[in-house]
């Protein structure tokens, strides 16, 4: 986690991370949207199908599987408008981790997740998907390392 | 908007640019624009159709020109009405559909989104959308031919007294290849402007909600007049 002192600071430092990672930054932020028109687990399977020419069936398969794994397996069919705000943050993860040798980068996650109480549930997704990413960072404000509680000390 | 369309139909004419993402875009638009539309293209092509294959022959008959019937069948209703037709259907329906959907990602940046996971919106957005405008047209083009020629029989009959074999004869002597030609060129035009202005369009959306009606009007009065240049263009090409 890095904790920023303003608004300016972190945008500059998200910009640095996907310069300096070209081909393998895979950003979860409120700035980058779910495709509207396209279910969450095609947003998710995109990138496979994408960058990897992985068949419809087999992206679909491991897309329902990820989102089984996450007890999110209900939302697969819904597209953005009709996600809650923890889902869509999932899907935007999810997403994330299809990147090739996913540097993740999520930013500002209280923005997308207001309602959020504990961190460590977010924490605990991405124990269950840390075989699809390469690194994680969370960049956020220095005055909201309350909310991470013990995590960030 | 010139080099915009060159370097699309590169795109399109690029083999690695099908992979299993654009594949499937293209088979959901070939699915929206040309199978879902096909109950109301039917019956639209069946009344309009006789109706104009109706007042032709009448008058064809009033004039004292059965002789050129033929002509009139494959020139006139093959060649121009038929294309023309059709593109107009699929643009109301399609092109402006097209149009806003662009519009209304870019207001959502969810055409930044595409680009930050490195996925070309050329490839993703454009080139299905794109072969998929030039497929429909085609086909649906035909189909329209196909129906209106089907209710030439009846007409023929009707008004001419004319039998089925030599109605299927007449048609057969008129056919011209160079015709066929022609209009399978200015159908695939057709297609391609109808897709790529709407699309180009869109994409000149601002981040603000009230750019979308802006870019849709300029967008689809520019695929008016693009529809109208093909067709003077395709008449020109006819004459020389």
């Amino acid at each position: 986690m890095t904790f920023f002192a303003g608004e300016e600071a972190l945008d500059k430092a998200l910009r640095r991370f996907m310069r300096a990672r070209p081909r393998h930054a895979a950003p979860v932020s409120a700035a980058i949207p779910l495709i509207s028109n396209q279910e969450a687990w095609l947003n998710i399977a995109l990138i496979k199908q994408y960058h990897e020419n992985m068949p419809v069936e087999e992206s679909r398969n491991m897309v329902f599987g990820l989102l089984r794994d996450l007890g999110l397996e209900k939302i697969a069919e819904k597209r953005n408008p009709a996600l809650g705000e923890e889902e869509r943050f999932y899907v935007m993860l999810l997403r994330a981790a299809m990147v090739e040798r996913a540097a993740i980068v999520i930013d500002r996650p209280f923005k997308m997740l207001p309602q959020l109480k504990n961190f460590s549930a977010v924490m605990t997704a991405l124990k269950t998907i840390d075989g699809l990413y390469a690194s994680c960072d969370i960049y956020d404000y220095d005055w909201m390392k309350d909310k991470y509680g013990a995590l960030c000390r | 908007m010139i080099f915009f369309a060159v370097k699309v139909f590169r795109r399109v004419m690029t083999p690695a640019t099908y992979n299993s993402a654009t594949r499937t875009v293209l088979i959901n638009q070939i699915y929206f624009t040309s199978v879902q539309i096909l109950p109301a293209f039917l019956l639209v092509s069946a009344v309009v159709g006789s109706l104009f294959i109706g007042v032709v022959f009448q008058a064809l008959k009033n004039l004292g020109l059965v002789s050129l019937l033929g002509n009139v069948l494959m020139g006139l209703i093959v060649t121009e009405l038929s294309p023309f037709f059709t593109v107009l259907l699929i643009t109301l329906r399609s092109g402006a559909a097209i149009n806003a959907e662009i519009a209304a990602m870019q207001v959502n940046r969810e055409i930044k989104a595409l680009e930050v996971f490195r996925i070309d919106i050329i490839d993703y957005l454009l080139a299905p959308r794109v072969v998929n405008g030039i497929i429909s047209v085609v086909l649906l083009s035909f189909l329209f031919s196909i129906v209106l020629m089907t209710s030439g029989i009846l007409f023929s009959r009707v008004i001419f007294g004319i039998s089925t074999d030599v109605y299927v004869n007449i048609l057969l002597n008129s056919t011209n290849f160079s015709d066929i030609v022609v209009a399978l060129l200015k159908c695939a035009a057709f297609g391609f402007f109808i897709t790529l202005i709407p699309i180009y369009s869109g994409l000149q959306a601002t981040h603000e909600l009230t750019s979308i009606p802006i870019v849709v009007s300029r967008g689809m009065v520019r695929v008016f007049a693009a529809i109208l240049v093909i067709e003077v263009l395709s008449l020109l090409i006819r004459l020389l």
